[in-house]
């Protein structure tokens, strides 16, 4: 069910994202439009099992235009790296591609760059996908 | 097939509809896809049973069921590339199956968002999107 391994699976955000979630942990304007500050997406077996926790942060925790990525397993973070490239523009619909194998997740940025994270969990199917901050699944294709 | 595919978070405002498209496995005996706030609180399960030659649908309101309706229009079969929509309104929930033929189910939670979409059973779901 869902993404095995290989196949690509596209994301896509809408640009409504001024509503916010009840549980939306960051301050900010309930009016729109709202400054962007960060977003999540985390793929995986379910919450306290994800391969791959992908957190582009605007700015905040005094990050500004880097994307941190992690994995948790069982409940534990891993390790964070830290991606430079940041091509994400508030405000905006934006596309992000993941694939995966055994060894790596691979994702492609809107912009076409491409980085590695290491499939640490070596989940074999993707079966949750969660969206945190603001970002708002519009659209998702396995392909 | 028995897994599960979940999606969080997901922004389904009233008069939204989602396309989903994907393969009922050859093995199916059915499948589910729910949508609503969490696990336990559907506001729509829609079940089709190709033992039962019936779909059934229902709401989940704190992991208590709601009562059933049934739809005796299966028109799609194991093995087969579908594609449904799902418009939800303020009143109801319509679901047009792939050949055309459309049902409903009453808003019975009066949740006016949804953001949790889940697929369950033989049912391989291979793109969606909320219009």
């Amino acid at each position: 069910m869902g993404a095995a391994q290989g196949p690509i699976f596209r994301v896509e955000s809408s640009d409504s994202w001024c509503v916010s979630s009840q549980d939306h942990q960051f301050p900010g304007p309930s009016s729109c439009p709202q400054p962007w500050l960060v977003f999540v997406l985390n793929l995986g077996k379910d919450s306290n099992n994800v391969c791959l926790h992908f957190n582009p942060r605007f700015d905040i925790h005094g990050d500004t235009n880097t994307i941190v990525c992690n994995s948790k397993d069982d409940g534990v973070w891993g390790t964070e790296l830290r991606e430079p490239a940041f091509p994400f523009q508030p405000g905006s619909v934006t596309e992000v591609c993941i694939s995966f194998d055994q060894a790596d997740l691979s994702i492609k940025l809107p912009d076409g760059y491409t980085f590695k994270f290491p499939n640490r969990l070596n989940l074999e199917a993707i079966n949750y996908l969660a969206a945190e901050g603001d970002f708002k699944i519009k659209c998702v294709a396995f392909e | 097939m028995s897994g599960i595919f979940e999606i969080m978070n997901m922004n389904m405002k009233l008069g939204t509809t989602l396309k989903i498209k994907g393969k009922i496995a050859d093995d199916a005996d059915g499948f589910s896809i729910n949508l609503g706030q969490a696990t336990d609180k559907l506001d729509l399960h829609f079940n089709p049973r190709f033992g039962e030659s019936t779909i059934v649908c229902n709401s989940l309101d704190d992991n208590k069921w709601g009562q059933e309706k049934r739809e005796d229009h299966l028109c799609f079969s194991p093995g087969s590339e579908v594609k449904f929509t799902m418009t939800f309104e303020k009143d109801e929930f319509k679901v047009k199956l792939p050949d055309g033929h459309q049902l409903t189910f009453p808003n019975r939670l009066g949740h006016n968002h949804l953001s949790y979409l889940s697929v369950q059973g033989g049912f391989n779901i291979s793109s969606f999107k909320l219009d």
